[in-house]
């Protein structure tokens, strides 16, 4: 579905992602993990092209250079260089990390910003799913963004992505700062939203543990390279893994 | 009481003046010192085709307000979108513009054109009578005024909350990147939000060049009444700027029912200081760089 070659990216003379490669296939979940400046959000935003974006401003600021090097093959072609606003449009749909829920809007305008994409249709069954999978998120329908709990506000922020009909979403660190009840619930909605609506999804974060269950193929991620491939069972049952991801 | 009824025409006033500047700074982070060019231009526009081309009024207001906003939209296409994210030439870029289309106007001698200048340019009224509110006497232009203040607030509030484009709009001014994820394209909403702001300006022309008359020099102060607005209010915040408005209009009426018309400018600056030294976001602005390092 998502075949990624060769990328890199340098902030300056920095090197944030080291010729990473990766694969997602259609319909699976593709784990990406790593510890902290692993190069996991250098590595989300090449994907759905938000670093094009920054790398424009950085220009105009003259500020830090960025340089993308490398491909980006979906549906045939490569879009390493495509804006992201498009990229959205052809089902790459990026849930960033930290949520960037919109905090003075409400709910359910957060909602339908995300449905920008969406015919009135596909924007009304997506909502009721949304609804569904999250029914925390119908009660509290009326409060702005800015005062939900984390994970109210994750919720949030994977239903706004799935308002923008994703073919492949990307979820970067979704667990982040969340309580251990939370991830568990989290990751099942992932793994359900998944199977549900049969999109494919490429998460990325620091802890293995409550994602490891849902996912079907996994990398780790040093110093922006991957170090280690497997299915979720050969990477748990990899001494280095055990140590450094499960802390055993 | 006629403080009151005049201060809400004059508060009026400066909410049509600033409506178009405060959104699209507001969805684009794009300062526009071409505003009150644009302004400038409605009136011309309109007086042109009314007196030379021998239009109906209603007709040259429709036709000018359409050229104004596509005008705007060029703007951003062909000029503003070369430079943007470098703040100090998006507002040098864009006052030159204004610099072109302010003093192009009073360019004398090119083909026969004698310029516009002096005082024989004015709109006519839509509705030429008075009337009396509660004991004072008020023309209807300016109650038109406050309707089509009115009008434009609850359109703008209409149109950022139900409309598609709208709320795209309201997730660009809030977070650009997170609403390029979600496809919405950055310089597309500029566009229009240029193009929606253009035609707020010559909507504004069209209302309130009717009490005075059409000037070039009317575009400084637009342009400056925008920028005071704006910068009280909090940059690019709809509530503020209303709320900005209301204490301008408030507090120059009142300056001119007790004689001193003359110091409304240092009025509306003495203000933008005060309110500077207070709250440096503006009333409602958000402190951005604050919350980001929290």
């Amino acid at each position: 579905m998502l075949e990624v070659k060769n990328i890199m990216l340098f902030y300056e003379n920095a090197i944030a992602v080291n010729n990473f490669s990766f694969t997602a296939k259609a319909g699976k979940i593709t784990g990406i993990f790593g510890s902290n400046s692993a190069g996991k959000s250098s590595l989300m935003w090449t994907l759905s092209g938000i670093i094009l974006d920054m790398r424009k401003k950085e220009i105009m600021r003259g500020g830090e250079r960025i340089t993308v090097l490398g491909e980006i093959i979906y549906e045939g072609a490569n879009i390493i260089d495509m804006k992201p606003s498009d990229r959205a449009r052809k089902g790459i749909v990026l849930c960033p990390e930290r949520r960037r829920i919109f905090p003075e809007s409400s709910v359910m305008e957060n909602l339908r910003i995300g449905g920008y994409l969406a015919n009135a249709a596909q924007a009304r069954k997506t909502l009721s799913y949304v609804f569904e999978i999250f029914p925390k998120l119908k009660d509290l329908r009326h409060r702005n963004g800015g005062f939900l709990s984390g994970g109210e506000q994750q919720m949030l922020a994977i239903g706004r992505a799935l308002m923008a009909q994703p073919k492949v979403l990307l979820l970067d660190e979704p667990l982040l700062g969340l309580s251990p009840a939370m991830e568990q619930r989290l990751g099942q909605a992932i793994k359900s939203i998944n199977k549900e609506i049969g999109v494919t999804i490429v998460v990325s974060e620091q802890y293995a543990r409550p994602l490891f269950p849902i996912i079907d193929y996994g990398y780790i991620i040093e110093n922006g390279a991957a170090v280690l491939e497997g299915t979720a069972e050969e990477l748990m049952n990899n001494p280095d893994v055990k140590e450094a991801y499960f802390g055993i | 009481m006629d403080i009151l009824i005049y201060g809400l025409v004059n508060s009026f006033i400066y909410v049509l003046m600033a409506a178009g500047f405060t959104l699209v700074y507001g969805v684009s982070r794009l300062p526009n010192f071409a505003h009150g060019a644009l302004y400038v231009l409605t009136g011309f526009l309109v007086w042109t085709f009314v007196n030379s081309a021998g239009l109906n009024y209603f007709v040259s207001i429709l036709i000018t307000v359409v050229i104004v906003a596509l005008l705007g939209a060029f703007l951003y296409r062909f000029v503003l979108m070369r430079v943007r994210g470098m703040p100090v030439s998006e507002i040098i870029v864009s006052f030159a513009v204004a610099l072109i289309i302010l003093e192009g106007l009073r360019l004398q001698g090119i083909g026969g054109f004698k310029g516009f200048i002096g005082s024989s340019y004015t709109l006519p009224t839509f509705i030429d009578r008075t009337v009396s509110i509660a004991g004072v006497v008020i023309d209807a232009q300016r109650l038109l005024i406050v309707g089509i203040g009115l009008a434009i607030v609850i359109f703008m509030w209409i149109f950022t909350r139900r409309q598609k484009i709208g709320l795209a709009f309201r997730g660009m001014a809030q977070d650009e990147h997170a609403a390029m994820m979600l496809g919405i394209d950055s310089d597309l909403m500029a566009v229009l939000a240029l193009a929606v702001g253009s035609s707020l300006a010559a909507i504004a022309a069209v209302a309130i060049y009717p009490l005075g008359q059409v000037t070039a020099e009317t575009g400084y102060h637009v342009l400056n009444a925008a920028l005071a607005v704006c910068i009280v209010g909090g940059l690019g915040s709809w509530m503020g700027a209303i709320l900005a408005s209301f204490i301008f209009g408030y507090a120059t009426t009142f300056a001119s029912f007790m004689g001193a018309a003359k110091y409304q400018d240092v009025i509306l600056f003495g203000l933008i200081v005060l309110v500077l030294i207070i709250r440096p976001s503006g009333l409602f602005g958000r402190q951005k760089e604050l919350e980001e390092r929290v």
